[in-house]
C-alpha cells in the first residue's frame, strides 16, 4: 500500500468569536472581558438562502459558510470525503426539544428539533449541499472531536481511498449549555467559554496551500516513554514551535508541562485566549497554525512568552483534553509558496 | 483490501434477545423476539412496543461491580455488559489493552440521565455530576475506564451506522498498522429524547414491526450493545487467539439526500454495498446472505430493496432483517447485527425476517426459514443512518 508522508491543507476557514471567514486577528484581534461570548456571525445570505437558514439552527449555518466557504478557496467542489467533528453537535435544538420534552410533556414535540439533534447533521448537510456521495462521517469524543476527525482523513489519505477530505470543527454553546459545561468543568476559571465553526480543506494536490501535514497521532493516557518517542517521531525534522492548548488556566496548562521538558527550548504557542474554550478549540489551534504557516509568521498575541517566534520549519499542534486525550499533528511550510 | 488483513477474534452483546452470545443464537434459532411492552422506560408512550434489555440499570450495576452512587448511564452500563464478553471472548486482560484502540459509536450517549436531570442541572447543583455523563465521548470513556486504559479512544456519531462506521474506522487502523488490536462497536439505551424524537417523525409502529412486509408502518425502538475485537492476522496467531470470521471489506457512502429520509433509488445503500464488495474483492454472487438494515419503515425498506435489488439484479442472496427481534438499537445496531451475522457464520444458518407476512410491491422478498446447517462464506451487513451515513460490512468465514 501507498504511504502517504504529506497532504496539503488547500484552505482553512473559521467563525469564531474573532471576525469571520478571514484572518483580521492576526493583527487586530477582538479581545473580551466577558467569560461566555457567542461567535461572530457572517451575512450568511452568499451561502444560504433565507428560507433554508431559518430552517437551520446555527452550527448548521455556520458549518456550511465555512465548508463552502473553504472549498471555493482550495479550489474543489466536490471533496471525496466529509469529516466533522463536534463534541454537542446542534446543542440549541436538542435543548429545544430536551426542555420541551420536560416542562411540556411527550405531547407536542416538534420533528425538526430533533431532527437537527443527532451529531451527524454537519456532515450530511454538507454531503447533501455539495451532492457528495463519498465518505462521509462525524466524530464527538469532547473536546478531541476535531482531532479524531482529522486523524481519520489522514487515515483516508494514506490507505489510498480519497484524494480530498473536507475536515470540519463546530460547536454551538448555548446560554443554558455554557452554564453546563461551567459546572462540569469542561470550560475553566478564566476561560472564555465560546463557540466555533472551522472548515479544513485536505489534498494531496493543489497550489496555494496554506501548509502540508505531515502526520496525525491520537493517544490515549500516553506513558512518559510513549510521549517522548511521539515527539521525537513528529519532531524529527525540526520544528520552531508547539501550538498548544494552554488558556492561562493553571490546571489545563499543566497538561501541556512535558513539552517544557520533552521539548526544551521551543517555543510555545497558544490561541484559546483569543479564540476561546469549546468541544471544537482544537479546531481553531489547527486554523491558526496553518495561517501563520500561510503567512510565513507568527502573530506575538500567540507567544506564550510574548517573545517573536519563527515559523520558517514548521509547527506541531499539541491538544490535551482533561489530562488523558492527546492528540499531535505536523504542520510543514508548504514547498509551493 | 489494501494493507493488513483483518480478523475478529472476539465479540460481546447485550440486546432485547439475550444478554451474550449464547442467548442472542438461541433466539436467533428459536426464532424468538424480544420486542415487546414497555417496563423499564418511564415514558408516556406505553403504547409502543419496544425491545429492552431485560434488566434495570442497578441490576446492571450490580452485574459490572459498579458502586450504586457512582454517576453511570443505561448506555454506558449496557455497552460494558458487551465490551466483557467482547474481551473475555478474545482473551485480553486489563494489561493488554494498553496496546488497543477503543472505537465506540453512539448518539444518545448519556441522553436517559440528562432527560431525568434537566431542571436539577438549571436549578441546584444537586445532579451535576451527570452533566459531565451527557456526551457521548463520555460514554466511550467510562465504559472503556471500567476495564483498563486503552492506547486511545475515540467516539463515532454518525446516528444508526454509528457501530458500523466505528468497526470501519477501526479496520482502517489496523490495515495501516496504527495498532495490532482495535475493540469497535456501539450502544445505545432507549430514551424519551429519541422515542418522542421518532414519534414526531411518525416513523413508529403501534405493533410488531414487519420489516420489508407491504403491511409495515414503522420501527420498533430497541437498545442494546456489541462490540468486536478487530486484530491484526499476525498478531492474532502470535498470541494464538483463534479468528472468529475475517472483516474482508467494507464501504461508507453518503445518501446525500435528506437529512431524515432515503433517496428512492437507495443510491447511498447501493454506494456503501458497492464499495464494500470492490475492497473486498468480491462479485455480488458471492454474497451468501445480507442481514439488512430494514427498520420496518415504509421509506427505508423501499429504498434499500431498490439498492439491493440494483447491485443482486436477479440473483439475490437471502435477505433478513433481524429488527423483528431486537428492535432497531439505532447507534448499536451496527455491532450488533455484525455479532448476528459472525453467529450465522460460526453456527451455519440463516437469521430469520421475524414479523414479516406479505411481499410488498417492488421489493424483496425476505428469508423467513433457518437453513440450519447451510454453509455460510461471505455475508454483508448494512448499517443506514440518518443524514445518509450509509454503510456496508462484508463478514467472510475463515478456514
Amino acid at each position: 500500500m501507498e504511504q502517504k508522508t504529506s497532504v496539503k491543507v488547500l484552505s482553512a476557514k473559521q467563525i469564531t468569536i474573532q471576525n469571520p471567514l478571514c484572518e483580521d486577528w492576526m493583527e487586530n484581534p477582538l479581545s473580551y472581558s466577558q467569560d461566555y461570548v457567542r461567535a461572530v456571525d457572517p451575512d450568511f445570505k452568499q451561502f444560504i438562502s433565507a428560507g433554508d437558514a431559518r430552517r437551520m439552527g446555527k452550527l448548521l449555518k455556520r458549518a456550511l459558510a465555512t465548508s463552502l466557504s473553504a472549498l471555493q478557496e482550495g479550489g474543489i467542489e466536490n471533496p471525496d470525503a466529509i469529516i466533522t467533528g463536534t463534541g454537542f453537535g446542534s446543542i440549541e435544538n436538542t435543548e429545544l426539544f430536551l426542555d420541551a420534552l420536560v416542562r411540556e410533556g411527550e405531547q407536542l414535540l416538534k420533528p425538526t428539533q430533533f431532527m437537527q439533534s443527532t451529531h451527524n447533521t454537519a456532515s450530511s448537510l454538507i454531503g447533501i449541499h455539495t451532492k457528495c456521495h463519498g465518505y462521509n462521517s462525524t466524530y464527538s469524543q469532547k473536546g478531541f472531536s476535531f482531532d479524531s476527525a482529522l486523524y481519520d482523513a489522514w487515515m483516508q489519505f494514506r490507505i489510498g481511498r480519497i484524494k480530498s477530505a473536507l475536515v470540519g470543527g463546530h460547536d454551538e454553546m448555548s446560554p443554558v449549555f455554557s452554564g453546563f459545561v461551567r459546572k462540569a468543568g469542561h470550560v475553566k476559571e478564566g476561560e472564555i467559554c465560546s463557540e466555533a465553526a472551522v472548515s479544513v480543506l485536505l489534498a494531496e494536490d493543489g497550489d496555494n496551500a496554506y501548509c502540508t501535514l505531515e502526520g496525525v497521532r491520537l493517544l490515549d493516557a500516553p506513558s512518559e516513554g510513549a510521549l517522548s518517542k511521539v515527539l521525537a517521531d513528529m519532531t524529527a525534522d525540526g520544528i520552531d514551535a508547539v501550538m498548544t492548548g494552554m488558556s492561562g488556566n493553571g490546571e489545563n496548562d499543566s497538561w501541556y508541562g512535558f513539552l517544557e521538558t520533552m521539548l526544551p527550548g521551543v517555543p510555545l504557542l497558544r490561541y484559546k485566549p483569543l479564540f476561546g474554550v469549546n468541544f471544537s478549540s482544537s479546531a481553531t489551534g489547527f486554523y491558526a497554525a496553518a495561517c501563520c504557516l500561510r503567512k510565513g509568521c507568527v502573530p506575538s498575541v500567540l507567544s506564550v512568552s510574548g517573545q517573536p517566534v519563527e515559523c520558517g520549519k514548521g509547527i506541531l499542534v499539541v491538544n490535551v483534553v482533561e489530562g488523558r486525550h492527546y492528540s499531535f499533528s505536523i504542520l510543514k511550510p508548504s514547498c509551493g509558496r | 483490501m489494501t494493507g493488513r488483513s483483518v480478523l475478529i477474534t472476539g465479540c460481546g452483546i447485550v440486546s432485547a434477545i439475550g444478554q451474550d452470545c449464547g442467548q442472542v443464537l438461541d433466539s436467533l434459532l428459536r426464532v424468538r423476539t424480544g420486542v415487546g411492552p414497555l417496563k423499564y422506560l418511564k415514558t408516556e408512550h406505553t403504547e409502543f412496543p419496544v425491545g429492552e434489555v431485560k434488566l434495570s440499570d442497578e441490576e446492571m450495576e450490580r452485574l459490572m461491580g459498579i458502586a450504586p452512587d457512582t454517576p453511570t448511564t443505561r448506555t454506558a452500563l449496557m455497552g460494558m455488559i458487551a465490551l466483557h464478553e467482547a474481551l473475555g471472548n478474545a482473551g485480553l486482560k486489563a494489561d493488554d489493552l494498553k496496546e488497543c484502540g477503543f472505537v465506540n459509536g453512539t448518539t444518545v450517549g448519556g441522553m436517559d440521565k440528562s432527560e431525568q436531570y434537566y431542571l436539577d442541572f438549571i436549578e441546584n447543583d444537586s445532579r451535576n455530576a451527570y452533566i459531565s455523563t451527557h456526551d457521548c465521548g463520555s460514554c466511550s470513556e467510562m465504559i472503556a475506564d471500567r476495564f483498563g486504559r486503552f492506547k486511545m479512544i475515540t467516539t463515532i456519531s454518525t446516528a444508526c451506522s454509528s457501530a458500523a462506521n466505528a468497526i470501519e474506522m477501526a479496520a482502517d487502523m489496523i490495515r495501516l498498522g496504527e495498532a495490532d488490536i482495535v475493540v469497535a462497536g456501539g450502544t445505545e439505551c432507549i430514551t424519551k429524547f429519541h422515542l418522542n424524537g421518532f414519534n414526531s417523525l411518525m416513523i413508529l409502529d403501534h405493533e410488531q414491526c414487519r420489516p420489508f412486509d407491504a403491511g409495515r408502518a414503522g420501527l420498533n425502538l430497541g437498545e442494546g450493545a456489541a462490540y468486536v475485537v478487530l486484530e491484526e492476522a499476525g498478531h492474532a496467531a502470535a498470541r494464538g487467539a483463534k479468528a472468529l470470521v475475517r472483516l474482508s471489506g467494507y464501504g461508507n457512502a453518503c445518501d446525500a439526500f435528506h437529512q431524515t429520509a432515503s433517496s428512492p433509488d437507495g443510491e447511498g445503500a447501493y454506494l456503501a454495498m458497492t464499495k464494500a464488495l470492490k475492497e473486498a474483492g468480491l462479485k455480488p454472487g458471492d454474497i451468501d446472505y445480507v442481514n439488512a438494515h430494514g427498520t420496518g419503515t415504509p421509506n427505508n425498506d423501499e429504498s434499500e430493496s431498490h439498492a439491493m435489488m440494483r447491485l443482486f439484479g436477479d440473483d439475490l442472496p437471502p435477505v433478513s432483517s433481524t429488527k423483528g427481534m431486537t428492535g432497531h438499537t439505532t447507534s448499536a445496531s451496527g455491532a450488533i447485527e455484525t455479532v448476528i451475522c459472525i453467529l450465522a457464520l460460526r453456527n451455519g444458518f440463516l437469521p430469520v425476517n421475524y414479523g414479516f407476512c406479505n411481499p410488498m410491491e417492488n421489493g424483496i422478498v425476505p428469508n423467513m426459514d433457518l437453513h440450519k446447517g447451510c454453509k455460510l462464506r461471505h455475508v454483508l451487513c448494512n448499517s443506514f443512518g440518518f443524514g445518509g451515513n450509509d454503510s456496508s460490512l462484508v463478514i467472510s468465514a475463515v478456514e
